[in-house]
């Protein structure tokens, strides 16, 4: 079983959120977390790990042997990213940074052996144990590469691979595929936003992309004293999904991100904000202990 | 010149930083602004945009469909498929419109001719308008569920470019996306200088290391802009990464409550509330970008 915390707006506090409310989950699943948001992924610093366990990961990358090469040009006409261009005489040039390692150059290439499959590293994934009873996996696309498609979805499938009880993804920021990618196979999606002009118009984004999927959708409001959240009720309404939480701007919040220690382990009266989430996610998803 | 403003992580007040910085710079300069962020463009509301002038539709974004009538249910397709976005319901073949990528191998590898089309689909808007404060704005937004391309942030840097050409603008200022995917590289991908803007976390510090390493890709100078800068005194570590790596810090801005004010009132916080401590602080920083980069 799995659900997604995930939220239109950067930096509306995704993370915080996924890791406490996964700590708090704890007591209820066995459970992984799996930090998604492979361009800038956080849920690391957050719980004060350094991450481990490092698999690379490599998409396929053609090699062309000139030598047996034809010269058909089969293989850039079937590029659907143009990554692969051909001189007059037809001899094919690969673009690295065009090529999304698809495959379908090879697929068409009539010449068997001609193209060879090279590899490229993409980023890598890893498995981190957490002090706090359950395990991160992360995915980390490599600065200067462009497609996070890949990254996400191998390490979707090393958190699956883990079999646990619930798998709790962090989602990007956004609404493009990659955050399609993550969200996919959730029966819940935990939206957060935060209740200004600009989160609720990214936040609807969110809730719109939980619709076209069929996920049910739970909206946690942060930083909730800094705006208009019956605007965002509304909007949730909307999508019929439900004001579950709203978090008021806290220096205590800050301060046990600041510290390193998890808000929901603390004795502020925030902590139990998180607990609340997390009931109401427990009595959604039913089962646990 | 073209210079960009980016951040690596979300939230960090890149584009509210950028919006005061126009406001700041407007009446000395001729520039296009360009919102970068065609995921989550938020540049206009910050600008109080309530219009848009002219809109173009991005097609060449392309899913593959598969017709049920004439497949053979062999699975070949979601074998091959590179992303798994192939998916069996009641027994039906089916692509993920949503996570498809559109590279047409299960096209390719699918044995029955004519069953699996690629057909092209809209991959979102690209707008114009001209802010009140007189200079125009370029932005995009994605379609939900569209692969994050940069080719939307190519298209509006292409119509940026067209518009500096008609109305004789001198500057392009770019407010990239977050992260350091694709639409940051189309962002720091053939301008003069990167601004980074930061705050003193761990996160943000982690993130805006891996955006300032895209900047070295394109071999681009680098200037630091550190927002929130007092709300976690013991962290000097954003500082001293920058002070390490020889990237220029052009000022900092206290966090004040001023900002998320503003933000709700679509409004610049230096037009806003022009007496707040962070005013003051981002007059400072666009003295010494009018002195150091624009000159």
């Amino acid at each position: 079983m799995q659900i997604a915390v995930s939220g239109g707006k950067g930096g509306t506090g995704k993370s915080t959120i996924a890791i406490n409310l996964a700590i708090a989950l704890r007591e209820h699943y066995d459970l992984v977390l799996a930090d998604l948001d492979v361009e800038a992924p956080n849920d690391h610093l957050l719980l004060g790990v350094e991450l481990a366990n490092e698999e690379p990961v490599e998409l396929f990358m053609p090699r062309f042997d000139y030598q047996k090469c034809t010269r058909c040009r089969k293989c850039a006409e079937v590029c659907e990213e143009h990554a692969i261009i051909t001189m007059r005489d037809g001899t094919p040039f690969l673009m690295p940074n065009l090529c999304s390692g698809c495959a379908a150059c090879e697929i068409v290439c009539p010449v068997p052996g001609a193209i060879l499959p090279g590899k490229k590293l993409m980023g890598h994934t890893y498995l981190t144990e957490t002090p706090y009873g359950f395990p991160l996996v992360t995915g980390r696309l490599l600065e200067g590469e462009e497609r996070a498609m890949p990254i996400v979805s191998r390490a979707k499938k090393r958190a699956q691979g883990l079999e646990k009880e619930l798998l709790m993804v962090d989602t990007a920021a956004g609404t493009s595929n990659t955050v399609s990618k993550a969200l996919e196979d959730s029966r819940l999606i935990i939206a957060v936003t935060e209740p200004t002009p600009l989160g609720i118009h990214d936040g609807e984004l969110i809730l719109r992309l939980a619709k076209l999927m069929e996920v049910p959708a739970m909206v946690v409001v942060n930083r909730s004293d800094l705006g208009d959240v019956a605007k965002v009720r509304e909007i949730a309404e909307k999508y019929g999904a439900e004001v579950i939480a709203e978090i008021p701007y806290s220096e205590n919040i800050i301060r046990s991100y600041v510290e390193g220690k998890p808000i929901v382990l603390t004795d502020y009266p925030e902590a139990g904000l998180f607990r609340e989430i997390a009931s109401r996610v427990v009595e959604f998803l039913g089962g646990g202990e | 010149m073209q210079l960009v403003i980016a951040s690596g992580k979300g939230g960090v007040g890149k584009s509210t930083v950028t919006a005061s910085l126009l406001y700041l710079l407007k009446d000395e300069y001729r520039f296009v602004a360009v919102d970068a962020d065609a995921d989550a463009p938020n540049l206009d509301l910050l600008l109080g945009v309530e219009r848009w002038e002219e809109e173009r539709e991005l097609v060449g974004a392309k899913v593959a469909r598969i017709n049920t009538e004439s497949c053979i249910r062999c699975g070949i397709c979601q074998e091959r498929c590179p992303y798994d976005c192939i998916k069996v319901i009641d027994g039906d073949y089916v692509v993920s419109e949503l996570t498809c990528e559109g590279c047409n191998v299960c096209g390719l590898v699918c044995p029955v001719p004519g069953t699996i089309s690629l057909d092209e689909v809209r991959s979102g808007v690209v707008r114009k308008t001209t802010t009140r404060y007189g200079f125009p704005l370029i932005s995009a937004q994605l379609d939900v569920g569209r692969p994050n391309s940069g080719k939307l942030v190519t298209e509006e840097k292409e119509w940026a470019k067209k518009l500096m050409g008609e109305l004789g603008l001198k500057h392009m200022v770019v407010d990239s996306a977050a992260g350091i995917g694709c639409q940051v590289i189309a962002s720091i991908g053939g301008a003069d200088l990167t601004i980074l803007v930061a705050e003193p976390t761990p996160a943000s510090l982690s993130d805006v290391q891996r955006a300032y390493k895209v900047v070295q890709h394109f071999r681009q100078p680098a200037y630091l802009i550190i927002n929130k800068a007092d709300f976690n005194p013991g962290f000097t570590a954003l500082r001293e990464w920058a002070e390490a790596e020889g990237i220029p810090i052009l000022g900092e801005i206290p966090y004040d409550r001023a900002i998320p004010r503003s933000m709700s009132m679509l409004k610049p916080f230096v037009e806003a509330f022009p007496d707040s401590k962070a005013a003051d602080a981002m007059r400072e920083i666009a003295e010494r970008i009018r002195e150091e980069i624009l000159k």
